[in-house]
């Protein structure tokens, strides 16, 4: 279902964002993904995916508190939505689906 | 915990910039945030970095704020509209559409060639690669507090110069090219005549000469060398390569030699101010002339290491000469050798310009004639006004922005000014040839990359400053009043518009005056008495038989009928060159800036001067010192009562006073007449000059031509006459005389058409207030009184403020001659009288047009 189509960086960062659920914002998400993935995320893919999702109507927003390290500036938390919901457990689906589907490794 | 930084500015400005601004917000939270916790972390540099990394990583298409959303004006459809609207203008009102492309365009054109002129001077001598360190050696004489700057300098300097100066990398001693040393060259039995000089031995290592067969590093080893230009080896051998180790001979006065060709170099271009055909080594100079430090007999051309530096270099070459020859007063200075055309003037020891002048003079009546015509466009769209406030009105109604307008009317300037920029390239495409013909150079007109990147500046620069004023002053108008027909222009808008009327009839009269002076003070020096009579006078170079036996040739040109008498001198009649350590009895120890002529027996009879006192040089008395002729000025400053008899010594040589003569003036009356004297050297004697018969002078020079094939077959008879000569040292006078006449023209010729149209447009507006005057019985006279009163006061004003600024002008530039004419309040007057009657003439047919007008025509449509 082309509804539900995600690339491999929107899916982690989807997923991230449940994880960190309710915590989610910029900066928490780009280090829990930095620290289970151990690659770099810079600033730009994740806002750029971050709004992607968003404007597919995975992730919701709303603007929270601030403080003096953000210059004053609110944080903006990331929530998944009913539909994000879906979109992760078809994704996980397919992925049962897959590895089911798989023969056995050491025989190929 | 570390001390906190605050985070660099630029790249927040940037995000600031680019980003959406509904992402903005939190986007610069989470780098603040992000920055802040690795300032804790790592060092300042480190996060500042990381930063600006975020950012620009940040600059990707889903963060950059979107184009579109702000900006829904459909920008292409407005640009169209402009053009269109700007062209029914242009084709509506033909009249101002014409005034103002003339105007324009002959503005344009007159600044392209003054650009293409300067350009051309800017370049001159600057094609040697090496320019930026090659120098020429100048050096300052004090005598007695005044400062006199050559550049003379002893051949032993520039040997002296290399080795003991460190910095200098080559140090080459060469003849004065303002000598234009005419050699004759001879192979087998064909002559030519060139222009040579000696050179040392890097010189063309130094200069940028290309050899083309040869190498600059032997071409001056051997005594006997010389070096050829492609031109001459053309000439002389019909080829232009090949030729190396073939011998020439060449002859300058006494001096003859063979020489073997060792190398052949690129014609000299026309950017170069030292001409010449061919090089002979500096070596044989020397041992022909001796190296004495006493006696400044050539120049000499440094280039500096790359590390060196001038100043240093010029602390430690100051004191060269008076080290070598105590008797020196001679301070050693550098000058970049590629400024010495345009600053070649000195005073007291320092530059003091020189023909940069001229080019700031011309670069100033460039931005005067397209000043005039800026303000004819600012005026004639301002005044016209009254045809646009309807479009202006509907349009602000409909909901145009003063923004927009603005933008309307500035292209509709840029237009016209490209419009005239288009005409003025065509003009000067085509009238070129005219031009450079006036200035005497062959400037070619390219377009390149740079000429239209700046043309391109220039109309957008040209179309900001004359669309400016109304651009602002059109789209301020109030829609409701405008819609009412209310046009109420304000007393400021009105004083605007009479001003620059005013200005601009300022620098035309200001250009006027000066072209009436300067075309008096030409004409009075070209007219002057010299103090001899120089019509009628030929000279030609000694060449072939004459240089053998010059007595015999002068004896037999006296016989040629219409000669009434002839003799011969070294120098160039009207530039003689001065010389140093010119000493009499009772000169202790000073000693005068004096000029030497060596000249022949009968010289002074053939010029005709005056003697005053003793007697001319006559073969009557065979004397074994040389004898000499004093002029008046040099006697009265060596303070000699009875100068006739005594002995003086000029460059160590003892020379007898014979008499003494009438001051004439020897030089350009740039200068006053200075001391001079005349020398029977019959030695190096290299023009001939012969006065001929008024009565019959082209029979005699067709019979001096017979006689000059006959002596000298194999040469041609080139002569000119001196009152050439004497026109030459004036050319950059004449010239200026001549283009300034032009220029005043097209600064008239703007001004003029500006008050043109704006008369006729006032006319139109008062067309119905004359109706009701003539109605009620005014006359004629009146009423022309009346239309012309505005006109005068302004041309009125614009001579009060022109007179004293052009007065002062005139003084500046009239100083720079010993010898000038009278500031006349005649010439004002005239100038005056004249652009008042021309403002007159301009305005009295509308204003006559007007006033003629029925009544019944004007009062009838409402």
């Amino acid at each position: 279902m082309k509804k539900y189509q995600l690339g491999e960086f929107e899916e982690v960062v989807l997923l991230t964002v449940v994880i960190l659920h309710g915590n989610a914002y910029g900066v928490t998400i780009k280090d829990d993904i930095e620290d289970r993935l151990k690659r770099e995320v810079s600033v730009g893919a994740l806002q750029t995916t971050l709004r992607r999702l968003e404007k597919k109507g995975f992730l919701d927003s709303q603007h929270g508190d601030s403080n003096d390290a953000r210059g004053g500036r609110p944080k903006l938390y990331f929530t998944i939505t009913a539909q994000g919901k879906e979109a992760i457990s078809y994704m996980r689906e397919i992925r049962n689906q897959l590895w089911e589907a798989l023969p056995d490794l050491s025989t190929i | 915990m570390k001390e906190y930084k605050s985070p660099p500015k630029f790249p927040l400005l940037l995000l600031k910039w680019f980003c959406n601004p509904a992402y903005h917000r939190d986007i610069e939270g989470d780098l603040l945030e992000m920055y802040k916790r690795r300032l804790q972390q790592q060092d300042y540099k480190h996060a500042r970095w990381k930063l600006l990394k975020d950012v620009i990583l940040l600059f990707r298409p889903g963060i950059i704020r979107s184009f579109i959303n702000t900006q829904k004006l459909n920008l292409l459809g407005m640009f169209k509209h402009n053009f269109i609207v700007a062209m029914r203008n242009f084709l509506r009102y033909k009249t101002s559409f014409l005034i103002n492309l003339i105007g324009l365009s002959t503005g344009i054109m007159s600044a392209i060639f003054i650009y293409l002129w300067v350009s051309d001077e800017m370049k001159t001598d600057r094609f040697h690669e090496n320019s930026d360190y090659l120098y020429r050696v100048q050096a300052n004489f004090n005598n007695n507090g005044t400062i006199n700057t050559w550049d003379g300098v002893p051949s032993a300097l520039p040997a002296a110069l290399k080795q003991e100066i460190p910095g200098i990398k080559y140090a080459i001693g060469a003849t004065d090219p303002s000598w234009q040393m005419k050699f004759d060259l001879s192979v087998e039995d064909s002559h030519i005549s060139g222009t040579g000089k000696f050179v040392g031995k890097d010189y063309f290592k130094a200069f940028s000469y290309p050899i083309t067969e040869g190498t600059s590093e032997s071409a001056l080893k051997e005594l006997n060398a010389i070096i050829i230009s492609e031109d001459i080896a053309l000439k002389m051998f019909g080829k232009k390569s090949g030729i190396v180790g073939k011998t020439i001979s060449w002859k300058f006065g006494q001096l003859e030699s063979p020489a073997i060709i060792s190398a052949v170099f690129k014609s000299v271009p026309q950017n170069s101010t030292d001409q010449f055909d061919f090089v002979l080594p500096f070596e044989l100079y020397q041992q022909i002339f001796g190296q004495s430090w006493a006696n400044p007999n050539s120049v000499a051309y440094v280039m500096l290491e790359d590390h060196a530096d001038h100043e240093v270099i010029t602390q430690k070459i100051a004191g060269m000469i008076k080290k070598n020859d105590p008797n020196s007063n001679a301070t050693l200075f550098l000058q970049p050798y590629a400024d010495a055309y345009l600053h070649g003037k000195f005073e007291n020891g320092k530059v003091a310009g020189g023909r940069i002048e001229l080019i700031r003079l011309f670069i100033l009546i460039a931005g005067f004639i397209l000043l005039i015509a800026c303000i004819n466009f600012m005026n004639l769209a301002t005044a016209r006004a009254s045809r646009r406030m309807k479009e202006v009105g509907v349009k602000k109604v409909v909901g145009a922005s003063r923004r927009s307008l603005v933008f309307q009317f500035l292209s509709e300037s840029l237009l016209m000014i490209l419009f005239s920029v288009l005409v003025a390239l065509v003009g000067v495409y085509l009238l070129l040839p005219f031009f450079n013909s006036l200035i005497g150079k062959e400037i070619q007109f390219q377009i390149d990359l740079r000429f239209v990147l700046s043309a391109l500046g220039f109309v957008i620069g040209l179309g900001l400053i004359a669309g400016s004023y109304p651009a602002f002053y059109l789209s301020g108008f109030r829609p409701i009043s405008v819609l009412k027909n209310k046009l109420v222009g304000t007393i400021s808008e009105f004083w605007i518009r009479k001003g620059l009327v005013a200005f601009q009839f300022t620098l035309s009269i200001i250009l006027i005056i000066s072209v009436l002076f300067v075309y008096q003070q030409v004409e009075y020096i070209q007219n002057k008495p010299l103090g001899y009579d120089k019509e009628n006078l030929i000279l030609f170079e000694r060449q072939g038989n004459a240089n053998e036996d010059l007595t015999s040739f002068i004896n037999e040109l006296k016989q040629v009928p219409g000669v009434m008498n002839a003799s011969a001198i070294t120098n160039d009649i009207l530039n003689p060159p001065g010389v140093r350590g010119f000493t009499w009895p009772g000169s202790i120890d000073q000693s005068i800036d004096i000029k030497r002529f060596l000249v022949d027996y009968d010289f002074i009879e053939t010029m005709g001067l005056e003697l005053v006192k003793g007697r001319s040089f006559s073969r009557d008395f065979s004397e074994a010192n040389s004898q000499i002729v004093l002029n008046q000025k040099a006697v009265e400053m060596m303070a000699l009562d009875d100068p006739i008899g005594q002995t003086v010594r000029v460059s160590g040589n003892e020379s007898k006073v014979v008499g003494v003569i009438k001051d004439f003036h020897h030089q350009s009356l740039h200068e006053e007449v200075g001391p001079m004297f005349f020398d029977l050297q019959r030695d190096f004697l290299s023009t001939i000059v012969v006065r001929i018969s008024e009565t019959s002078g082209n029979e005699t020079l067709s019979r001096l031509e017979d006689f000059y094939q006959e002596y000298n077959p194999g040469y041609s008879f080139d002569y000119t006459f001196l009152t050439q000569r004497h026109s030459k040292l004036y050319e950059s006078e004449f010239r200026i005389s001549v283009i300034a006449r032009y220029f005043a023209g097209i600064g008239i010729l703007i001004s003029v058409l500006g008050l043109f149209g704006l008369m006729a447009f006032t006319v139109e507006r008062r067309t119905k207030e004359i109706g009701i005057r003539k109605i009620l019985g005014a006359n004629v006279g009146s009423m022309v009184a009346l239309l012309s009163r505005e006109v005068t006061w302004i041309v009125v004003c614009a001579i009060v403020i022109a007179v004293p600024i052009s007065f002062f002008f005139i003084k500046n530039w009239l100083s720079e001659f010993a010898y000038a004419i009278e500031v006349s309040w005649l010439v004002f007057a005239l100038a005056g009288v004249g652009s008042l009657l021309l403002a007159w003439l301009t305005i009295g047919l509308q204003i006559f047009k007007t006033v003629r007008i029925n009544p019944s025509t004007c009062l009838r449509n409402e």
